[in-house]
C-alpha cells in the first residue's frame, strides 16, 4: 500500500533528480575551468604550468578512468602496480599536453550548452569555445562529477589514445604500454 | 632553366592544396568507408558494453581501413622531416615578420574568398538554409569587413560559427565511402574519397582560378602563382600548430594522426 503510494512520487522525482545532476555537472565544469584559468594566470611561466595545474585537475578529472578507457580491454590484464604506473604516466602526458595549449592571460570565451545524459551515470556537457579567434566545439564527458574525456571537434582524446595504446598492448602487453608511455613522457618538449 | 622554374612551380603548387583546403585542422582534422565511419561515429554516441560488462563506447570510435600502412608510414615520416626542416623555419619567419593581428586579417580574407567551396557544397548537400547563411556571411564580411579582413558577421548570431562544408563531406553525405586511408606527400592525412574532394575544393577556390585558367600555357602570366602560394604560406603556421597538437604528446604519432583525422571527418559529415 505504502509502495503503491510512493511509486508515482518516485517516478515524478526521477527526472528532477536527473536534471539536478545535469545542472550540477555543468556547474562543476565551470568551477573547474575557472580554477584552471586562474592558476594559469597566476603562474605566468608556461614551463611551470603542468605542475601548478596538476592538483587542480586531480580534483576534477578521473585520470584512472581515463587511463583504463584509453588502454581498453587489455586493462584487466594489468597488475595493480602496472595500472598505477600507467595511470601516473598517462596523467603526466595529458596534463602536459593540456597545459601546452594555454597562453597565460588569454582566456577562451566559453558558452556552456545544456548538459545531456547519454547513458546512466554519464553526463556530457557540450560547449562552444572561441580561443584566439577560432571556434571550437568541445564536449566534456563526465562520470560521478569527474571529467573522463574531452571531445574537441569530434576528436575524443581517449579514443585517440585508445587507437595507440591498444596497438601497443597487442604488440607486447602491459609492459609495452608502460614502456611507450614512459618514452612519450620523457620526450623533450 | 625554364624547365627548372616550371618544375619548381609545379612542386610549389602541389603543396598548395595540402597546405590550404585539404589539410584539416587538428581540432578540425579518418579510414573505413565514409558511410561506415559516419555510422560508427553514430554508434559511438551510444555507449556499448565491453567484455567485462562495463561501458566501452571507445570500441566503436570511428576508424579507417589502412591497407597501405607501410607506405603511409613512410610518407608520414618524410612529411614530418619536411615540416620540421622546411616548413617550420618558413612558419617562424612568417610569424616573425607579420604580427598576429595582420596574420589573422590575412587568414580571414583567404577564408572569406573560399565562399564558393562552402556555398556549392552546402547546396549539393541540400543544406539550402546554410547556403543562405554562408551567402549572408560572405556579403557582410566582404562589404563590412573590408574584403573579409575583418569578420563583422561574427557579431550576428545567425551568421557566426557556421559549420564549414567541403567537397569530401558532400561525397560522404552522398554515401561514397572513404576508401583506403592515404597519407599524401606534404598534405598529410586523407583518403581516396577525400583526395578527390580536395581536388574539388581546389577547383572551387577562387584563389586558384587564374592559375587553373592559364595552366600549362607557359605564358607570361607568372603572377598567377602568387595567390595560391600566398594562401599556402599563410596557412602553414596554423597547420603546423594542428600537427603538433596531434603528434607532440602521442605514443604513436602516425596512429594519433589517423585516429584524429578519422574522428574529425566523421563528425564534420554529421554536422
Amino acid at each position: 500500500m505504502t509502495l503503491r503510494f510512493l511509486l508515482p512520487l518516485l517516478l515524478a522525482a526521477a527526472p528532477l533528480a536527473v536534471s539536478a545532476q545535469l545542472a550540477e555537472a555543468q556547474t562543476r565544469l565551470k568551477t573547474a575551468v575557472t580554477e584552471v584559468l586562474s592558476v594559469a594566470d597566476r603562474t605566468g611561466n608556461r614551463s611551470a604550468l603542468p605542475e601548478k595545474i596538476r592538483p587542480v585537475l586531480k580534483k576534477y578529472v578521473s585520470f584512472e578512468t581515463m587511463t583504463k578507457r584509453a588502454v581498453g580491454p587489455g586493462w584487466r590484464q594489468f597488475t595493480p602496480a602496472q595500472q598505477q604506473q600507467a595511470s601516473q604516466l598517462f596523467s603526466t602526458l595529458i596534463i602536459r599536453s593540456y597545459s601546452s595549449k594555454f597562453t597565460p592571460g588569454e582566456h577562451p570565451d566559453i558558452t556552456y550548452h545544456a548538459a545531456k545524459e547519454p547513458a546512466a551515470g554519464r553526463v556530457d556537457v557540450p560547449t562552444s569555445m572561441v580561443y584566439k579567434g577560432s571556434h571550437y566545439t568541445v564536449v566534456y564527458r563526465m562520470e560521478q562529477m569527474l571529467i573522463t574525456d574531452v571531445v574537441i571537434e569530434g576528436v575524443s582524446l581517449i579514443a585517440n589514445y585508445r587507437s595507440q595504446l591498444d596497438a601497443q598492448f597487442k604488440k607486447g602487453g602491459a609492459n609495452a604500454v608502460i614502456s611507450s608511455l614512459t618514452q612519450s613522457v620523457s620526450r623533450p618538449q | 632553366m625554364k624547365y627548372h622554374v616550371f618544375t619548381l612551380r609545379l612542386l610549389l603548387l602541389a603543396a598548395t592544396p595540402l597546405l590550404t583546403d585539404c589539410s584539416t585542422p587538428a581540432t578540425k582534422t579518418a579510414a573505413k568507408p565514409a558511410t561506415e565511419a559516419a555510422v560508427k561515429g553514430k554508434a559511438a554516441d551510444k555507449p556499448v558494453k565491453g567484455d567485462d560488462g562495463e561501458v566501452d563506447e571507445y570500441a566503436t570510435a570511428p576508424d579507417i581501413s589502412d591497407p597501405l600502412e607501410k607506405l603511409n608510414r613512410g610518407t608520414f615520416w618524410v612529411n614530418d622531416q619536411l615540416y620540421t626542416f622546411l616548413f617550420r623555419p618558413i612558419s617562424k619567419g612568417y610569424e616573425l615578420i607579420l604580427p598576429r593581428p595582420v596574420r589573422k586579417g590575412i587568414d580571414n580574407a583567404f577564408e572569406n574568398v573560399k565562399y564558393p567551396v562552402r556555398v556549392v557544397n552546402c547546396t549539393l548537400q541540400g543544406k539550402f538554409k546554410r547556403a543562405g547563411q554562408e551567402t549572408g556571411k560572405f556579403v557582410v564580411n566582404t562589404v563590412g569587413g573590408v574584403a573579409g579582413i575583418f569578420r563583422p558577421a561574427e557579431n550576428i548570431p545567425a551568421l557566426a560559427n557556421i559549420p564549414e562544408e567541403d567537397t569530401a563531406q558532400t561525397l560522404g553525405k552522398w554515401g561514397i565511402p572513404h576508401g583506403p586511408y592515404l597519407v599524401l606527400p606534404l598534405l598529410g592525412p586523407s583518403s581516396v574519397r577525400d583526395t578527390v574532394g580536395l581536388a574539388g575544393d581546389y577547383a572551387l577556390n577562387p584563389v586558384n582560378w587564374p592559375y587553373l585558367y592559364w595552366f600549362g600555357s607557359r605564358s607570361k602570366h607568372d603572377w598567377v602563382i602568387v595567390p595560391p602560394l600566398s594562401n599556402s604560406l599563410r596557412s602553414i603556421p596554423g597547420q603546423l600548430d594542428n600537427y603538433d597538437t596531434i603528434t607532440k604528446d602521442a605514443v604513436d604519432p602516425y596512429l594519433s594522426a589517423r585516429s584524429a583525422y578519422s574522428q574529425n571527418r566523421a563528425e564534420a559529415i554529421k554536422k
